[in-house]
């Protein structure tokens, strides 16, 4: 069985990436190669909508950060959505949800980039 | 019930492929032991990460070694221990996460064992007889009670 797959499309100059399955060290290579693919287009808007992502491991967390500050830097975001409770709780327990705006739905998440001020962390 | 359980130990090749496995035995073992969903989740990815610090750190990476890992459902608590024969791995080495420096200097490096530390009551290391021996331990939700964050 496939443990992960990543999917994507754009929307209105967004990247959204589908990673369906599991993310850990086995796995991370696909996830990090699409999130390089949107950045070598000049793409710096990313939303990784996680309504089927079962697990993240460090190694998926290590992706994320090993890129934002390029991604801001360029007037970007990844900004996260539909995340699971499992999931939810590991960007919890790390205080990533200090660094990363996470939102209920991918429809919020897209949406919050039309409100300009698109770089940076989440409000306090 | 009282008293210890007997071990269960699980030895698997040093691959990143048989993370999956090592995630789904750990699930199990720790529902059974009396953890709810969310926890057990919580536990599988301790171990997960315990388990890739020793193929990319104590093996560097080399395929032909084996990880074992020791559950043992005690009263009160659930201990694993991941066992390898690699290169002795200094806990100490492993720098402090500081989430925003990280992020600002594209670090990634000690996150699992930040991770780790965060869900598990008890994280040690030490060497016997030329192993690395990682041990775990979380104890687990008393009776009748929500679990514990």
């Amino acid at each position: 069985m496939t443990e992960l797959s990543v999917d994507s499309r754009e929307l209105e100059g967004i990247v959204l990436l589908y990673p369906r399955g599991f993310i850990n060290a086995h796995t991370v290579r696909l996830f990090e190669g699409e999130i390089q693919k949107a950045l070598d287009q000049g793409r710096y808007r990313i939303v990784v909508s996680g309504a089927d992502l079962k697990y993240i491991a460090s190694a998926g967390l290590g992706a994320i950060m090993g890129v934002v500050e390029e991604i801001r830097t360029n007037g970007g975001d990844i900004r996260l959505a539909e995340l699971n409770e499992t999931v939810r709780n590991i960007f919890d327990i790390l205080g990533f949800n200090h660094l990363y705006r996470i939102f209920p739905s991918e429809v919020e998440a897209i949406l919050s980039f039309r409100e300009g001020g698109e770089t940076g962390s989440p409000p306090a | 019930m009282s008293g210890r359980r007997p071990a269960l130990v699980l030895r698997v090749p040093s691959r990143t492929e048989f993370l999956a496995a090592i995630r789904d035995v750990t699930r199990r073992l720790a529902e059974a032991a009396g953890f709810d969903g969310a926890q057990a989740d919580q536990l599988a990815l301790a171990v997960d990460e315990a388990s890739t610090n020793v193929i990319e750190h104590a093996y560097r990476g080399a395929p032909g070694h084996t990880i074992e890992l020791r559950f043992r459902d005690e009263d009160g608590v659930l201990r694993v221990d991941v066992v390898d024969d690699g290169e002795a791995v200094d806990p100490r080495a492993v720098p402090q996460v500081d989430l925003q420096r990280y992020a600002s200097e594209r670090r990634t490096g000690g996150l699992g064992m930040h991770l780790m530390g965060r869900i598990m009551d008890s994280v040690t290391f030490r060497r016997v007889a030329g192993r690395n021996v990682c041990c775990m331990v979380k104890r687990k939700p008393a009776a009748g009670s929500e679990a514990a964050p």
